[in-house]
């Protein structure tokens, strides 16, 4: 590659990265000033230095949340890979009525969550719902039952949903990458006498290195993040058990405590980079 | 042998399907019951088909306009994401200097950030330009959180472009702005697709920022619309909930197979051509 | 050449980004010489219409103003974002102690047009303790207590008591002879409402026993001798035992965590629950759902439950406005307010909230009569008790809420409930 001329397409970087920086990293920076301060949201703000960051890790339900979040996360991110995964294998190869197929599975992504969350609240309420209701005619009332009533069941549940609702978007990335390697390869292997579980394992996989980075990274992210799931299905609760760090930013934000809220999601920036980072690395592409 | 493997591959792609649409098929069943049923009296699974309920969630929610002023804010957001995404994608991993090494980082590192800290100081500076109230402003912000996993995507896809392409194109004499439109962006259309298609939903449901930054109920999007609906209206009405919620999806829906179709087809040529 | 292009392309980018600028400020400009527009923020859903019905009655009536009405979801979480950005809607329905402090509010005592046609009441609970002040104004009452089957409390043979161990007693009957039916029906998947209830319950003790003022006082200077939150036989940890009392023996719904107030309403008209707390805002829906059910609905006073204490039932102010203390169009938010308060536009609204209006000149029949005779005879029988408006802004009704939803999951006994919420409350000054 002659790299050394440099002309405007060295720079095609720079408007995505100017639109960034102002609608982004310029309100970050103001953002993180407020982390130093007690301000909240009302009167003049003080500058405190540090104290939020300490208040954070003494406070008995900021753990807990951190807790919760991390547990949903553990469930949440590799499921959701493995289950978008197979979905993609599954999907991609020539039959009929494929693309609606798809389009199925990757339904429940594109209802607004507003939406979703009434639906859930509709189907899974204990002892209401529809999907009780169902339950109790083929005469199995105890189906369901109150999937609120221990941290297991409600965290079970709600990491379900999550798989549930978001596999079909990890299953487009994963797709886009199986629909790039090339047939070719593929027909070669089968000429050569390889069986399908060698073809994946010594083409599928390292091809689709890009597609699993991307995946991984977004749905630990996406997993360490959740908040309209458990916020419509649960609220967070029942009390605080299941609320995760997103839920409490935003109820610190508007309790009256917005610049610990801004500390809290520093904090929370470094829960998420530390699992990004070893995920990066752990699939650094072996060429 | 083969025809298990068929048989079962269909079987579960069955199932799957019928999984994930279930909610669909509930809220379907739920709009075509008529106001006074009682969902859970008689028989759940078969409706009334009263199709009544449709036309009251539209008039009254609205949602004709909010999903102009969804689709406009999704395009317009949809077209920078795709275009800037895709220079820098390109950049990034073609032309391997320090700044833009620094930008792909950066980019990266602004993902993790939570959302919430922006929230003030960018509500401060969307004021200071006058864009509270305008679709063009949304599409600005909605575009700006897209970014990121944007330029992650394509610079993933294009680094596995093999260079020979064009080495050879270069050779031949091809300026880079040809390169780049004429030959890597046709290759790009499953990455395309996939941000596309990942992105663009999540615009058009957009919540968290609408609330913000579209106040007047002219300029609401649909989730706004709907939100505003079924407080005022609806209740404990599922009937006209589930109604407008599927009208609301509709749209969406027709995109996604329109879009599915055109791109998938794209990717044959491309694969072929390769 | 290409960096020709590239500047080329950063000028046009800026230009059009310009224009845009440009073009909305020059509107702006050109309407404050014609028409000065003012904004209504309202977190009100079920009063849109009447309020969109009187807005434009205003607006066309005149010329120089145009009222914008502004509807939020979640109004008093987004207007801490707009006061924090300083963009501040000229009038709004939301208000704290937290900006009242501050100086957020314009000052309203001076608007005698207003304050002389309503009751001493309401102008007393529309003051604010700490400087005697009025800064927001409120058009109507509203009431909250026990709502309660009147059809199955007849064929019973039962009332409800003015102490709350007799209350205890007739929620047992009622479940001895009527087994498919929750004695009370509460619905605690929302904070909100087992919030409600520690406000009109224990807090509604120390409103009865303290006085209005007194009470006040006693929460804004966190005067524990008089709340005594954390004490073992306080109204907190006795509080705490009534529920947990209520909820062994099977007297409230089992599902209290994961029910919400459709359920209860819906449950409520079928005769399937017969006794929940809300307030007049609920009746719409209660009559939507069956309006047969107008006659059965009766309304009682919560019952005594601290020794030496009486019953009580709130009667607080509902819709109120508050101008803003920078607001560039003081006598334009006035005219309008001026306007919405005239007897003929309250009386509108009055019943379109289905709450009686503080106007002493409005008489407007905002609910069934039955309803309103129920309604009145509680307000007479029990002591009328308000809002706490003056907990602390760190420590809001939905936390208090979320408190009691871990109660009601075992996660207290009344003591350690007791000293949670002291502590919670302490913590959120």
């Amino acid at each position: 590659m002659n790299r050394k001329k440099i002309g405007i397409h060295t720079f095609m970087a720079l408007p995505a990265f100017l639109l960034f920086l102002i609608f982004f990293i310029y309100p970050l920076l103001r953002g993180i000033g407020m982390s130093l301060t007690d301000w909240n949201g009302i009167s003049k703000a003080n500058f405190i230095g540090l104290k939020n960051f300490i208040d954070f890790f003494k406070d008995k339900r900021a753990i807990s949340d951190i807790r919760t979040t991390l547990l949903f996360a553990l469930g949440s991110a590799p499921l959701l890979n493995i289950v978008g995964l197979s979905y993609a294998l599954l999907m991609n190869s020539k039959f009929k009525g494929k693309s609606i197929a798809r389009m199925f599975i990757y339904m429940p992504a594109i209802i607004s969550p507003l939406i979703m969350g009434y639906i859930w609240s509709l189907l899974l309420q204990p002892g209401r719902g529809y999907i009780h209701h169902m339950l109790e005619k083929i005469g199995w009332a105890q189906g369901l039952g109150n999937w609120m009533s221990s941290y297991w069941s409600t965290m079970l549940v709600l990491i379900l949903v999550n798989v549930w609702q978001y596999a079909g978007m990890t299953m487009v990335i994963y797709l886009a990458g199986l629909q790039s390697i090339p047939d070719e390869l593929y027909e070669s292997a089968k000429i050569d006498g390889a069986s399908s579980i060698k073809q994946f394992k010594y083409i599928t996989l390292p091809l689709l290195e890009p597609s699993i980075r991307i995946n991984v990274v977004t749905n630990i992210i996406g997993s360490l993040s959740v908040f309209d799931v458990v916020m419509s299905l649960t609220g967070g609760g029942p009390g605080y058990q299941t609320e995760t760090l997103s839920i409490y930013i935003m109820r610190m934000c508007y309790g009256s405590k917005t610049g610990y809220s801004t500390a809290v999601a520093i904090i929370m920036f470094f829960i998420i980079l530390i699992p990004v980072i070893i995920s990066l690395r752990l699939t650094r592409a072996k060429e | 042998m083969r025809k298990l493997a068929t048989i079962l591959r269909y079987t579960a792609i069955a199932f799957i399907c019928m999984l994930s649409l279930t909610p669909f098929v509930i809220l379907t069943i739920l709009a075509l019951n008529t106001p006074k049923k009682n969902l859970y009296e008689g028989n759940m699974f078969i409706p009334e088909f009263y199709f009544g309920n449709f036309a009251e969630g539209w008039v009254k929610s609205n949602i004709g306009r909010a999903m102009i002023n969804s689709g406009i804010i999704t395009l317009l957001s949809v077209a920078l994401i795709v275009i800037l995404g895709a220079m820098a994608g390109y950049a990034i991993s073609r032309f391997d200097f320090k700044f833009n090494k620094g930008i792909y980082g950066t980019l990266l590192c602004c993902m993790m950030v939570p959302g919430i800290i922006n929230t003030v100081p960018l509500y401060t500076l969307m004021i200071k330009l006058n864009a509270i109230n305008t679709l063009w402003g949304m599409a600005l912000v909605c575009a700006t959180l897209s970014i990121p996993q944007a330029v992650f995507v394509f610079t993933g896809f294009i680094k596995s472009i093999p260079v020979e392409i064009e080495e050879a194109a270069i050779i031949d004499g091809c300026s880079w702005h040809k390169i780049f439109w004429k030959i890597i962006f046709p290759l790009l259309k499953p990455a395309i697709s996939a941000v596309v298609i990942l992105n663009g939903f999540g615009i058009w449901n957009n919540y968290s920022q609408a609330v913000f930054f579209l106040q007047d109920r002219s300029k609401h999007n649909v989730p706004q619309a709907l939100s505003v609906y079924f407080q005022q209206f609806a209740g404990a009405k599922w009937n006209l909930m589930a109604a407008t919620a599927l009208i609301a999806i509709l749209p969406v829906i027709i995109a996604f197979l329109i879009f599915q179709k055109s791109l998938m087809k794209g990717l044959m040529d491309g694969a072929i051509k390769g | 050449m290409k960096r020709k292009r590239l500047l080329a392309l950063t000028l046009s980018a800026a230009t059009i980004l310009s224009i845009f600028t440009g073009c909305s400020s020059e509107n702006k400009k050109e309407e404050s010489n014609k028409r000065v527009t003012i904004k209504l923020f309202t977190g009100k859903i079920e009063t849109i219409d009447v309020m969109n019905e009187i807005i434009n009655d205003f607006n066309n009536s005149q010329d120089r103003i145009t009222v914008v009405q502004e509807y939020q979801k979640d109004a008093s979480n987004i207007i801490k974002i707009k006061f924090a950005s300083n963009e501040v809607p000229d009038i709004m329905t939301t208000y704290e102690q937290g900006f009242v402090d501050e100086g957020k509010y314009l000052d309203l005592s001076d608007q005698s047009q207003w304050w002389d046609r309503l009751s001493p009441a309401m102008k007393e609970a529309c003051t604010d303790i700490k400087s005697g002040k009025q800064y927001r104004i409120a058009t109507n009452m509203t009431m909250a207590g026990f709502f309660y089957n009147k059809e199955i409390f007849n064929e019973l043979n039962v009332s409800i008591p003015d102490n709350w161990d007799d209350f205890v007693k007739v929620l047992e009957k009622i479940k001895t002879e009527k087994p498919e039916v929750t004695p009370w029906f509460i619905f605690g998947s929302e904070a909100w409402h087992l919030g409600h209830l520690i406000e009109f319950i224990p807090h509604g003790y120390l409103k009865s026993t303290l006085g209005t003022v007194e009470a006040k006082k006693a929460m804004l200077e966190n005067d524990k001798s008089k709340l005594r939150f954390g004490e073992a036989d306080g109204p907190m940890a006795k509080f705490a035992e009534k529920m947990l009392e209520l909820q062994e023996k099977d007297l409230i719904n089992k599902d209290v965590i994961t029910a919400n107030s459709d359920n209860c309403v819906q449950d409520f008209v079928n005769g399937k629950a017969a006794i929940f707390s809300n307030g007049m805002w609920v009746i719409s829906s209660l009559l939507e759902a069956n309006p047969d059910i107008a006659d059965k609905i009766g309304f009682t006073p919560y019952p005594a439950y601290m020794p030496n204490s009486e019953p009580v039932v709130l009667s607080a102010e509902d819709s109120g406005y508050s101008i803003s203390a920078t607001t560039e169009h003081k006598e334009e938010a006035i005219e309008f307010l001026n306007f919405l308060f005239s007897a003929e536009n309250q009386k509108k609204y009055s019943e379109a909230l289905k709450a009686p209006s503080a106007f002493k000149d409005v008489q407007a029949q905002w609910a069934p009569t039955n309803i309103v005779d129920e309604v009145n005879k509680a307000l007479d029988k029990a002591v009328n008790i308000g809002f706490t408006n003056e907990k602390p802004a760190g420590f809001s009704g939905d936390d208090a809420g979320r408190m009691v939803q871990e109660l009601f999951a075992h996660k207290y006994t009344p003591e350690s409930f007791a000293q949670s919420y002291e502590k919670s409350w302490d913590e959120g000054f």
